[in-house]
C-alpha cells in the first residue's frame, strides 16, 4: 500500500519562549516491509535541522531556537510504501514458551524484557498475564490473547490519562488511549518473558465507516519477538495484527524512547498544542516492496511520532 | 510512416534509447499509433487544433511586437510521455525544493539564521533585486510564501532531470497545459485512454483550495479574486481561464480599493471586502504607494492592508529573492540546511558573476556559456554563447563587469530532444518541462507540466515569447 | 458584480448594436443611391451627407477628405475606416476588447462568434468582400449581431450582467433609431423615397405598412419610429426595455426610482408615453430629436456614475461588521 502522511504539530506559547531544544522522532523506518520514498520535516521558525540515529536505529531530528518565539510549527510529510510482514494464512504459531528462556541473553531482545520508564514487571501483572495465558504453550497465541484481553476489557477513553501515565495505572484503571493500551500490553508480555517493544506510527483506516480508533492522530502499538519470524506487530487498540495499513515511525522500550516531539524551552507559562494527522492512500497501484538489501531510495532512515496520545 | 526518417542525433532523446535507438517502452503505444497515421491525416488533426486554439482565443501577447497583439502558442501534436517511476523522483524533488525555499524565505524575512551561519552570503540576498526589506518580521498567512511555483526542469545527456530555474513570483503557462490536454483528448481519444494517463483537470480546484487556505476570515467562504494587469498582459488569456475555472472574480487594480487597511472590490452594489488576492502582477507594480510610484496597475494601500493581515496575497510579496538566479546556486545548500537532506533534483552547474574566479571563467568562456541576467525572466536579457556574435559577446562582457551581481553563466546543456512535427517531417527538437507546484495545506503537483519545445532547429530557447511551442505531457500511472 | 465588468458588458452589447445599425444604414443608403444617380444627384459625397451627419461621422470624414483625391468612398469610410473610431470595424474591435475583459462572464458561444467576426473584419478578406459584394458584407454583420443577441438571451444567465447588456443594447438602439429618423430633417420636404429609405434602415418597412396602411409621410414615419408600441426598434419600445432592465438591477418597483438613471429614464418614457406626434412637430422634429438624444446621453452618464464610479458615500466606508455583512448579503442575492 502506498500511503502519504501529513503530520502537523503546532505550539502557541502565551508568552514568548527562548532557548528551545527539540528532538523529533518523525521519520518512518526503512525496513524490508516498509520503504520510505520521501520524508520531509520542516520547522517554522525556519532553523537548521540535523539528525542522528538513536540506540534503536530510529532517526532523530534535532534543532534549537535560541531567539524568542511565540509559535513553533513542525510539519512532517512522508510517502511510504508498505507490505504485510505477516502472512495471514500462516500466522507465526509454533514457538513454545519454553523456548523463551534462551532469548534472555539475546542482545536484540534484552532491552525489551526489562523495566523501563513507563513499564514495570511486577508480580501483580505477572499473575494477570498468567491468567490470560491460560496454560497456552504457544508464544504467539499468548500474545494474541493478551491483545484481545486488553481490547475487550479496557475502555478506550480520551482524557482519562496523560502522556506520562504509567502502565501500572493503566492496568489497574483499565482505561486509556492507544499509548496506554500499548504500555499495558508491553508490561504483560514482558512479565511472561516475551520480548515486547513499543512502536509509534500511523495507520490508514481502510474500514468503510472509519471505525478504527486512533487514525486521526499518531498511533501506537507493540511488537513481540517470535524466533524464526522476527518482530510481529499487534495493535491492542484495534485488536489487529499489523498489516500494510500501518506505517511504523520508531521503536523503543516505551513511549519515552519514541516521543514524536519532545523538547525543553525557557519561558513562563502555558502553551496551546494542536496536532493534525492525515493519512491518505495514493491511488496509484503500489509497486512490489523492494528488498532491504538493495535500498535504492534517496536516504533510508527511520523515525517515530507521538505528540497527542491516541 | 511518420518516424521513418527520424534522426535521433547526438542528444538524449525522450522517445528513443541512446544506446540501441529502440523506442522506450512507455512510448510504445504512442509510437505505434503515430506510425499507423498517414501524413495527411496527421496534418489535418494538427490544423484542426490550431484552428480551435485561434477561434477560442488561446493566445498570448508578445511584447514589442506591433502588429497583432495576439498569437497562438504553437502546439505540437506529439505528446511527451513520462513514466511513473521518473515522475515520482520529480515530484519528490519538487516537493522538497518548494518546502526548502519557503523555509528560506521565512528565515530571510525573520531571524536570518542561514545568513548568520554563513551558509548563504548575506550580500547576495540583500542585493537581490526582488528582496523586500518591507517584509522583515512580517508573518505571512500560514507561513507560506510561494504558493504557486513553476520550476523549469531540463534533462541532461544521461536523462537526469536538472533544475534550470524556479519561478516563484507569477509563473504562467498552466492554462496551456490544461488546454493542450483537452486538444489531445479530442485528437487522439483512444490512444489517450489506452495509455493510462494521469488527469490534470483538478488543477483549478486545487489552486482554489490553496488560496482559500490563506483567508484571514476563515469563518465564511473567503472572497478570492484574481488580480490581473489587464487585457494587454501576455498571459491575460490564462488569467481569465483560471478565474473562470475557479469561479472567482478577475479584477484589475482599478477594481480594488484599499480603505483603512482593508481591501474592497468595487461592485455595482458597493464595496465588497476581499480576503485573498491571487495576484498575477509583480511586486513592483502591486502598490504604487510602496513600490513603483508610476504603476497604474496596482492598488494604492494594498501592502498596508497586507501587512496588517487583513488580506492575503498569493504569492507573498518578496518571493523573488528565492527565484533569483544567484540564490538558485545556493538551493542545494538551502535544502541541506533546513531539511537535513540531499537535494533530489540537481542544479545545473552555475558560475556566479560576483565570485572573482567564476567571473574570470565566464569572461574567458563566453562562447561556450549561456549568460543570464539574474532577475529577468522570459528569455529576455540572455546570451547564448555558441550562437552569439563577437559584438554581442563584448556587450555582455561589459555588462558582466559593470554589474557582476546580476549575471550568471551556465554551460550549454544539450537539452533532451523530443520528436516534433516540423513542416512535413518529424525531427528532434529540444524540450524542457515546467511542472506547477501548489503549496497550501499540503504540497500538490499536477502530474506532468507544460513541456515547452524550441521549434527552431538547433535552438535551445523554449520561451513562448522567443519562438517556442508546447506539447501535452502525459504522466502514466505505471 | 464588479463595476468594471458591468461597464464592459454594457459597452460590449452597445457596440454590437451600433455596428448593426450602421450596417443597416449604410447598406440601405448604398442601395438607394443607385437609384438616386438616375434621379440626377451627381456628387456622391453629398449624397452621403445625411448619413454622415446622422452617424456623427462628418467631421472625421471631412478631415481625411482634405488630403485624399479622389474623395474616399463614404460607405467604406463608415464601414472599414480605421481612422474613424466608430466605424463598423472599430465597433466590432471595441466590442471584442470589452468581451475580452469579461470573458469569464459571457458564454463560450458568444465569444466564438464575436471573435470570428472580428478576425474576419481584421483580415484582407473583409475589404475584398466589401468591394465585391457589399450587401453580403452588411448581411454578415447584421446576421452576426442578431445571432449574438440571440445567444445573449439563450446562453447566459439572466442576472445583473445580462441586464446591463440589455441596457446597452436598447439605449444604443433608441439613439440610432432617432438618428436615422433625423436624416429626414436634412431635406426640406422629404419625399416618399426618403421616407422609405429611413424605414428600411430600421427594418421597419413592412411593420410600418402593417400599422399605418397608408402613406409613408414624414408625420407617419416619425410617429411610427418614435411612438410605436409594438415595433421593437421604436424609441418608446427601447426606452421601456431600458426602464425594465434598470429596475431589475436596482430591485425597486416600476414607477419609482432609486437613482438618477432611473429617474431620467422614467421621466423620458412618461414624456413619450403621454405625448404625440403633434407635440413633436410643434417643437420641430430636429429639435425634438436633439433633446431626445441629449436625454439618452444623460441616462448613459448617470448609469455610469451610479454603478461604475460609485457614489462618494460608499467610498468613505468605515469598517463596521454589520454593514460589511449587508454588502456580502447583497452581493449574494
Amino acid at each position: 500500500m502506498r500511503l502519504r502522511v501529513h503530520h502537523r504539530t503546532e505550539y502557541r506559547y502565551f508568552s514568548p519562549v527562548w532557548d528551545s531544544l527539540n528532538e523529533l522522532h518523525l521519520k518512518p523506518l526503512q525496513t524490508r516491509w516498509q520503504t520510505c520514498e520521501s520524508a520531509i520535516i520542516s520547522v517554522v521558525p525556519a532553523v537548521r535541522l540535523t539528525s542522528y540515529e538513536d540506540l534503536h536505529q530510529n532517526t532523530v531530528h534535532h534543532f534549537e531556537i535560541p531567539e524568542k518565539h511565540e509559535r513553533l510549527i513542525i510539519d512532517s510529510r512522508c510517502t511510504v510504501t508498505t507490505a504485510c510482514k505477516v502472512d495471514f494464512q500462516a500466522l507465526p504459531y509454533g514457538f513454545p514458551h519454553s523456548g523463551l528462556r534462551s532469548l534472555k541473553g539475546d542482545e536484540e531482545c534484552f532491552p525489551f524484557l526489562q523495566d523501563s520508564r513507563y513499564v514495570e514487571i511486577n508480580p501483580e501483572h505477572w499473575r494477570l498475564a498468567l491468567d490470560i495465558q491460560d496454560f497456552s504453550t504457544d508464544v504467539f497465541q499468548t500474545a494474541y490473547a493478551i491483545m484481545e484481553y486488553i481490547f475487550r476489557n479496557f475502555e478506550y477513553r480520551y482524557g482519562s490519562t496523560t502522556v506520562s501515565t504509567h502502565a501500572n495505572e493503566v492496568i489497574s484503571r483499565r482505561c486509556g488511549v492507544c499509548q496506554d493500551f500499548a504500555h499495558a500490553m508491553v508490561a504483560l508480555c514482558r512479565c511472561l518473558g516475551i520480548p515486547c517493544r513499543y512502536v509509534s506510527g500511523y495507520f490508514f483506516d481502510a474500514t468503510r465507516h472509519h471505525s478504527l480508533r486512533g487514525s486521526e492522530a499518531s498511533h501506537a502499538w507493540v511488537e513481540v519477538f517470535i524466533p524464526g519470524h522476527g518482530w510481529i506487530g499487534l495493535d491492542p487498540t484495534n485488536n489487529k495484527v499489523i498489516d500494510d495499513t500501518y506505517v511504523a515511525i520508531a521503536v523503543g522500550r516505551d513511549y519515552r524512547d519514541v516521543t514524536p516531539v519532545s523538547g525543553t524551552y525557557f519561558g513562563s507559562g502555558s502553551s496551546m498544542l494542536e496536532v493534525k494527522v492525515t493519512v491518505e492512500r495514493l491511488d496509484s497501484p503500489a509497486p512490489p516492496p523492494k528488498p532491504a538489501a538493495a535500498s535504492p531510495a534517496p536516504k533510508p532512515v527511520p523515525a517515530p511520532v507521538k505528540a497527542v496520545k491516541a | 510512416m511518420l518516424f521513418q526518417d527520424y534522426e535521433k542525433g547526438d542528444f538524449f532523446d525522450e522517445m528513443f534509447a541512446s544506446d540501441d535507438g529502440d523506442v522506450f517502452p512507455h512510448y510504445h503505444p504512442l509510437y505505434q499509433r503515430f506510425q499507423s497515421l498517414e501524413k495527411e491525416q496527421f496534418q489535418e488533426r494538427q490544423q484542426r487544433i490550431d484552428d480551435t486554439f485561434l477561434k477560442n482565443g488561446i493566445t498570448f501577447t508578445v511584447y514589442g511586437d506591433k502588429d497583432g497583439t495576439e498569437r497562438i502558442f504553437p502546439f505540437d501534436l506529439i505528446p511527451r510521455v513520462i513514466p511513473d517511476r521518473e515522475w515520482r523522483v520529480v515530484q519528490d524533488g519538487l516537493t522538497q525544493r518548494i518546502i526548502a525555499l519557503n523555509l528560506f524565505l521565512h528565515d530571510i524575512y525573520h531571524e536570518q539564521r542561514i545568513l548568520k551561519d554563513g551558509v548563504v552570503p548575506r550580500d547576495i540576498v540583500e542585493t537581490a533585486a526582488h528582496y523586500r526589506p518591507e517584509m522583515q518580521n512580517v508573518n505571512v498567512p500560514r507561513d507560506i510564501y510561494i504558493h504557486v511555483c513553476g520550476t523549469d526542469l531540463i534533462r541532461d545527456r544521461d536523462g537526469n532531470y536538472l533544475v534550470l530555474e524556479d519561478n516563484g513570483r507569477c509563473p504562467s503557462g498552466v492554462s496551456y497545459l490544461l488546454e493542450n490536454r483537452e486538444a489531445m483528448k479530442r485528437a487522439f481519444p483512444r490512444l489517450y485512454s489506452g495509455m493510462n494517463v494521469r488527469p490534470v483537470d483538478a488543477y483549478p480546484e486545487l489552486l482554489l483550495k490553496t488560496i482559500q487556505h490563506l483567508s484571514p476570515r476563515q469563518s465564511q467562504t473567503p472572497v478570492c479574486v484574481l488580480l490581473t494587469p489587464g487585457v494587454y498582459n501576455s498571459a491575460y488569456f490564462e488569467h481569465t481561464f483560471l478565474a473562470r475555472q475557479m469561479g472567482i472574480q478577475i479584477v484589475e487594480g482599478r477594481d480594488l480599493v484599499a480603505i483603512d487597511g482593508y481591501v474592497y472590490m468595487r461592485t455595482i452594489r458597493g464595496l465588497v471586502q476581499v480576503d485573498v488576492i491571487y495576484r498575477r502582477i509583480d511586486d513592483d507594480f502591486i502598490d504604487p504607494k510602496v513600490f513603483r510610484p508610476d504603476s497604474v496597475l496596482g492598488v494604492p494601500g494594498l501592502i498596508d492592508a497586507y501587512l496588517r493581515g487583513n488580506v492575503a496575497l498569493a504569492n507573498a510579496v518578496g518571493t523573488g529573492v528565492a527565484d533569483d538566479k544567484v540564490t538558485y546556486c545556493y538551493v542545494p545548500e538551502i535544502i541541506r540546511y533546513y531539511l537535513d537532506q540531499d537535494p533530489i533534483l540537481d542544479n545545473v552547474r552555475t558560475y556566479l558573476g560576483w565570485k572573482p574566479d567564476d567571473q574570470k571563467y565566464m569572461l574567458e568562456n563566453l562562447e561556450s556559456l549561456v549568460i543570464k541576467a539574474a532577475n529577468e525572466s522570459g528569455g529576455y536579457g540572455m546570451l547564448m554563447g555558441p550562437s552569439s556574435t563577437a559584438e554581442e559577446r563584448s556587450i555582455f562582457a561589459a555588462k558582466i563587469k559593470a554589474n557582476p551581481r546580476n549575471y550568471i553563466g551556465q554551460p550549454v546543456i544539450s537539452l533532451s530532444r523530443h520528436p516534433t512535427v516540423c513542416g512535413d517531417t518529424i525531427e528532434g527538437r529540444h524540450v524542457d518541462l515546467r511542472p506547477f507546484v501548489l503549496y497550501g495545506e499540503d504540497v500538490r503537483i499536477i502530474p506532468g507540466g507544460l513541456t515547452r519545445v524550441a521549434l527552431r532547429k538547433g535552438s535551445l530557447v523554449v520561451n513562448s515569447s522567443q519562438g517556442g511551442g508546447s506539447k501535452d505531457t502525459w504522466v502514466l500511472y505505471q | 458584480m464588479l463595476s468594471r465588468v458591468a461597464e464592459s458588458l454594457f459597452w460590449l452589447s452597445r457596440y454590437i448594436e451600433r455596428a448593426e445599425n450602421l450596417a443597416r444604414l449604410v447598406d440601405v443608403n448604398r442601395e438607394h443611391l443607385l437609384d438616386s444617380h438616375r434621379q440626377g444627384q451627381s456628387n456622391p459625397t453629398e449624397a452621403w451627407r445625411p448619413v454622415l451627419q446622422a452617424t456623427c461621422a462628418d467631421a472625421a470624414y471631412d478631415a481625411i477628405l482634405e488630403d485624399s483625391e479622389p474623395p474616399p468612398d463614404a460607405g467604406r469610410f463608415i464601414t472599414l475606416e480605421n481612422r474613424y473610431p466608430d466605424s463598423i470595424r472599430q465597433c466590432i474591435a471595441n466590442a471584442r476588447e470589452n468581451a475580452r475583459m469579461v470573458r469569464d462572464q459571457i458564454s463560450e458561444e458568444m465569444w466564438l462568434e464575436l471573435n470570428a467576426v472580428h478576425l474576419l473584419l481584421q483580415s484582407s478578406e473583409a475589404e475584398a468582400l466589401w468591394a465585391s459584394d457589399a450587401p453580403e458584407f452588411y448581411n454578415r454583420i447584421i446576421d452576426f449581431s442578431l445571432l449574438f443577441q440571440g445567444l445573449t438571451d439563450a446562453t447566459v444567465v439572466h442576472d445583473e450582467g445580462w441586464q446591463f447588456m440589455q441596457i446597452g443594447k436598447f439605449l444604443e438602439r433608441a439613439d440610432k433609431t432617432s438618428r436615422i429618423l433625423d436624416i429626414l430633417t436634412f431635406w426640406h420636404e422629404p419625399d416618399r423615397y426618403h421616407c422609405s429609405t429611413v424605414l428600411s434602415s430600421c427594418s421597419a418597412f413592412s411593420a410600418f405598412r402593417a400599422e399605418f396602411r397608408g402613406e409613408a409621410t414624414l408625420q407617419n414615419v416619425a410617429a411610427f419610429l418614435l411612438f410605436s408600441q409594438a415595433f421593437p426598434r421604436s424609441v418608446r419600445s427601447c426606452l421601456r426595455q431600458v426602464d425594465n432592465a434598470l429596475h431589475a438591477v436596482s430591485g425597486v418597483p416600476a414607477g419609482t426610482f432609486s437613482n438618477e438613471a432611473e429617474r431620467l429614464t422614467g421621466s423620458l418614457l412618461a414624456r413619450i408615453n403621454f405625448s404625440g406626434v403633434d407635440e413633436v412637430f410643434g417643437r420641430g422634429l430636429h429639435v425634438y430629436i436633439d433633446e431626445l438624444q441629449q436625454h439618452l446621453n444623460d441616462i448613459g452618464q448617470r448609469l455610469y456614475e451610479t454603478y461604475v464610479l460609485l457614489p462618494s458615500a460608499l467610498r468613505n466606508v468605515t469598517r463596521a461588521d454589520g454593514t460589511q455583512h449587508m454588502w456580502q448579503y447583497n452581493q449574494q442575492q
